[in-house]
This record gives structure tokens, sequence and C-alpha cells, in this order.
């Protein structure tokens, strides 16, 4: 190990995070080259490829290496939150048409095409280029939306002739679909506010329905990461880099591969990005039609597996670094320019869905993060149990009225999709948040409870 | 252990394992057991057939790549296969030629979709008695 290694956790959640691979992977990235600081680990992390998912770990700009393996598959997988300004008793009558409505709407499950058909290469190469701004040009919302998403909905180097035709190939007709796996939309509702304060910034209120969508940038975004990897194998030859895990493949951040990356992995950020803007616009007119008020804002859209340039305080000295965030959330606080203007007295909002029918966390960026993890904090609740093991637990019909009992609707695309996603495979996110918010990385605003789920 | 596949548990992703009396027969059993995942295997008809031809520095990339072609296949061009036959090259390359057919949602019955084959804890074992393939998926 070339630098420290940190883990996030309490009693219980160590326990858990030692039953895998995590302790080992935050060790092998701390021998990357050119890391700085910490080789860190949030409290929901779990074994992952190369990376643990929930790690973060930050390089020099200038002699520190870049990898696809840090990003992830899903790059740019990540949660964006919606206010309405409806209350909870005025759409729990409605929770029954309104998911249905969704589900009709926005397309989910495995194979499932996008309805805005096949894109021509023309046409996905301005996704590419500009992101959610691509999609508001569309007519899929509106400008305002983008000031209220990181990177503004678009990250600025992204250039599509890094993207193979074969990512290109995957991702034509996946524009604007939710997936499968761990990804959904949820109508939940607020039930606890912790800082008034910043709740009031960020247009939260207690009994108002709120709308979280989980998802990324599809096979897109998976195809990218597969090419960079054998890209990134290849060249690390030349550069004489040695690596302790095959999934950890990296190179230079200046070198002509790590710039080809980073470009292509910007492209594929803005595909999800896009990804949710349009989803968002299908929720409004899902609202509009089926409670006669699509008037959903958007509080924030984070991303969950990134690499970022930013500026940060190492050993006293501000230097320039690639964070890469495997699973983990980016956390800054107030007075940053990287987040919204209306934010600016408070922080950035750090969204953490919970596992399904659980609950939901919105959190609030701390300049102790700064200090402590690059301004980063934890993704969600982290998976504890196989799926396979998931779905052995319990039947679809099981599940569902169980769910239904604790006053939760589910609309589905696959009976095994639901179980695999059992909330009980997953670690407790009240945990993780209070981890998180003791260790002071992000502190809580409010707690979100489902009563309709979208599941792919 | 006999020829075939199995499947392999994972904490947050699922795994293949594979044996065959050669490379040939592991990588295709690999390649079914992934298809597995994706599909009910006997929805799939061979009413098409694919050539592939692929490199690789080593057999485990060789085994990364040959997987990975598999998912590009059907999430890129919707092609599930329903059987294959691998050759195995000298120079460390394969050829395979697949069959299969296109996806059709009205026959077939997805299970789910694979984000990605990983080198974690992948393994090519050559013993005397067979090669035992293990892989992990990103799903």
């Amino acid at each position: 190990m070339k630098i420290e290694g940190l883990i996030f956790a309490n009693p219980e959640l160590i326990k858990a995070i030692e039953q895998d691979l995590t302790l080992t992977q935050v060790a092998n990235v701390a021998t990357l080259t050119g890391l700085v600081g910490r080789s860190l680990a949030m409290p929901d992390a779990h074994q992952g490829y190369g990376f643990a998912i929930g790690g973060v770990a930050a390089a020099d700009m200038e002699k520190g290496i870049v990898s696809a393996g840090g990003v992830g598959f899903d790059i740019n997988c990540g949660v964006r939150l919606l206010r309405s300004s409806l209350r909870l008793n005025e759409v729990k009558p409605k929770i029954d048409p309104l998911l249905n409505q969704m589900f009709r709407d926005i397309p989910c499950g495995t194979g499932k095409k996008g309805v805005v058909g096949a894109l021509g290469y023309e046409e996905l190469d301005r996704v590419l280029e500009r992101g959610a701004h691509w999609a508001v040009e569309k007519g899929y919302g509106s400008s305002d939306d983008l000031k209220h998403i990181e990177e503004t909905g678009r990250i600025p180097n992204a250039d599509p002739s890094r993207v193979s035709k074969r990512a290109k190939e995957r991702g034509k007709d996946q524009l604007g679909t939710l997936g499968s796996g761990n990804h959904f939309a949820e109508i939940q509702y607020v039930s606890d506010v912790f800082d008034s304060e910043t709740a009031q910034a960020f247009g939260l209120f207690v009994d108002q329905i709120v709308v979280l969508i989980h998802t990324g940038s599809r096979g897109l975004g998976h195809q990218v990461c597969t090419d960079y990897l054998e890209v990134m194998q290849e060249a690390m030859k030349k550069y004489g880099i040695q690596i302790v895990d095959r999934q950890l493949a990296c190179v230079p951040i200046q070198s002509p591969e790590g710039q080809s990356y980073l470009k292509a992995m910007a492209s594929a950020a803005n595909f999800a990005f896009a990804n949710r803007q349009m989803i968002t616009h299908w929720t409004r007119e899902a609202f509009a039609r089926v409670l006669g008020n699509g008037d959903l804002q958007v509080v924030y859209d984070v991303c969950h597996n990134i690499a970022k340039e930013e500026t940060h305080r190492v050993g006293g000295t501000s230097r320039k670094v690639l964070v890469h965030r495997k699973g983990a959330t980016r956390a800054f606080p107030k007075n940053r320019p990287e987040i919204p203007a209306d934010y600016m007295n408070v922080g950035q909002p750090v969204l953490i869905p919970g596992s399904m029918g659980t609950c939901s966390y919105v959190l609030v960026g701390t300049e102790r993060a700064m200090e402590e993890t690059f301004g980063s904090s934890c993704h969600g609740a982290g998976r504890a149990k196989s799926r396979h093991a998931a779905k052995k637990d319990i039947t679809a019909e099981e599940l569902l009225e169980d769910l239904r009992h604790k006053g939760i609707q589910v609309r589905g695309a696959s009976k095994s999709g639901l179980t695999e996603e059992n909330p009980d495979a997953y670690k407790d996110v009240n945990l993780v948040v209070e981890v998180v918010h003791n260790a002071g990385i992000a502190k809580k605003v409010a707690k979100l409870v489902p009563i309709g789920v979208i599941k792919g | 252990m006999d020829e075939g596949y199995r499947i392999l548990e994972h904490p947050a992703d699922v795994g293949i394992e594979a044996f065959g009396h050669s490379v040939e027969e592991a990588f295709e059993y690999a390649a079914l057991g992934l298809m597995s995942l994706i599909v009910e295997p006997a929805s799939v008809d061979p009413s098409e057939q694919r050539f592939v031809s692929l490199n690789g520095t080593d057999l485990e990339n060789l085994l990364v790549r040959w997987l990975s072609e598999i998912i590009y296949l059907y999430d890129g061009e919707d092609f599930l296969l329903s059987d294959v036959s691998v050759k195995h090259l000298a120079q460390g390359g394969l050829e395979a030629t697949l069959t299969g057919e296109k996806v059709n949602e009205n026959k077939h019955k997805l299970r789910m979709d694979i984000k990605a084959i990983t080198y974690h804890q992948l393994k090519v074992d050559e013993t005397q008695d067979g090669v035992l393939l293990r892989v992990f998926l990103d799903i």
C-alpha cells in the first residue's frame, strides 16, 4: 500500500464489511500510482470489482492514474429527486392509477427499448455531447431543471468520437429507459425533516410528495467501461504500470489513453443525465394526467459512479485531483462554486436511495467531507446478500403482500427482478446514514418514505 | 467435475463456472451458461448463424473478450444464442460459429440484462482432466 485506507462504519456495519473482500479491495486501490490522501470506503461499502462499491480515491492530476474500474460499468449511475407541491393525502388515494400511468409511460425491465426509437448516430452524438441539455432542447423538461443537476447535466469535455460503435449500438435504442436490476422510480413522501433551514432551501416539507429516480447510462456506459478496460490493460505495459488485480487496470491521467477514457466517460455520463431528464418528463406527464398537477421541480441530480477533476486541500496545499467515486456521492458544502446558486448558503443536496420499499434520505454536503473524503459521502444501503440468496428468501407474491401491508404499491417488470431486490438483501440504510451523519461527512436533512415503486 | 456449467453466487452479482474436456468445450459451456442467465435457453431456436473471430493476450483475456462478445451480440444486436462451436487457434485467438435468433419479446422469456464481464476472481485452470473456467458478471 502506498497510502492509508480509511473505512467509515460502526460496529455492526464493519462486521458486514469484513465478511467479503471490501477491505482487501480498499487496500488494493491504495497500491495504485499517484493517489493522494487515503483510499476510502463509505459505510455502505461492499465487495465490487477491483474497487469496492462505496470506494473513493483521488489521483494527482499530473502524476496520478485514471482507472475505468474506479468508475465502474454503469457510468453515472445516479439519482434524481423531484419535489411536488402535493401532499400525501392528495396522492395516496390515486396511487394505483398514478403508478399504472408511470409504468406505461416509462420503459423499464430487461431488454426494454426506449419509446423514442433508435436514434441515428448523429443524434446520439449530440446526446453524448450535450446530456440533459439535449433532452431539454428536444422538449423534455425546461432549462430551469438544468440548474439543479450536477455539472448542469452536461460534463463539458465529452467527445463522442472516443466512444466505440459497439457502445453506441448498445445505447442507441436504450435512451429513455429505466433498465433493470436495482434501478427504480419511487413515489415517496417526506416523513421527517431534521434540518428545517436546509430543507426549506431545498424546497422540502413534511408530508410533501417527491419522486426519486435511480438509473444510469445503460448498455452504452457498460460497453465504454468494457472497451477501456481492454485499452488500459494493453497500454499499462508501455507505462510500466503493475497492478494487483486486473480489474484495477489504469493509465496515467495525462496519457492519450487516459484523456480518451475521460472523454468517453463524460459522453456516457451525459447519456445518463439525458436519460434521467427524459424519465423526469414522463413522470411529470403522468402526474399531470392522473392528478391534474405535473408541477415537479428538480431538487437535485447526483452521479454515483464517476471520476471528476476537482480542487481539494491535501496536506495543507490546494491540489488538482481526479476523484474516483465508485458508488459514492459528491457532498460539497456551501460556497463551493460547483453547486447551484440557490443552495450556495446551505450546501449540495446528497441523495441516498434506500433499498426498495424501505426509506431514502436527503443529506447536505459539509466542510468536514472536504477535509476527510474529498467531498464525498455514501450512496445507498449497500447490498448484503447475493441476488440468488435474496430470491430464495421470499416469493414475489409474499414480497408484494408484505410491501402492500406497509402501504407501498409496486409495479415490476419481472417477479424475479422484484425478489432479487428484496429489502432484506440490503444493509439498513438508516445505519449507513447515521454513520455518515455522525462522522460529519454529510448531514441529515430529510427522510423519505415510499408509497409507490416502479421496478425494472 | 462433469462437463457443463453452473451459476455461482457473489454478494453483488453472479458468476459462471464452466468445465470442459478442452479449452474449446469450456468456452462453449461458459457462453451457454451466460446465455442461460439472459434467457430461458429452450425458448431460443437455431434459425440464424453468426461467425466470431477474436484475439486475446492470454486465456483469461480471451475469455473476457469472448463473453463480452456474447453480451454485445445480445444487447447491441438483439441476438440470442442457442448453441455454439468454438475453435481455439494456435496463436491464442478463437473462431466460433454461433446459432440462435433475434429477440422476440412475445416468444422469449428474458431473464436479466448483464452489464459486463469482469476480471474479478477470474480463473482459467488447465488440468489433466480438462479446463475449468470461473468468471463473475456485473448485473
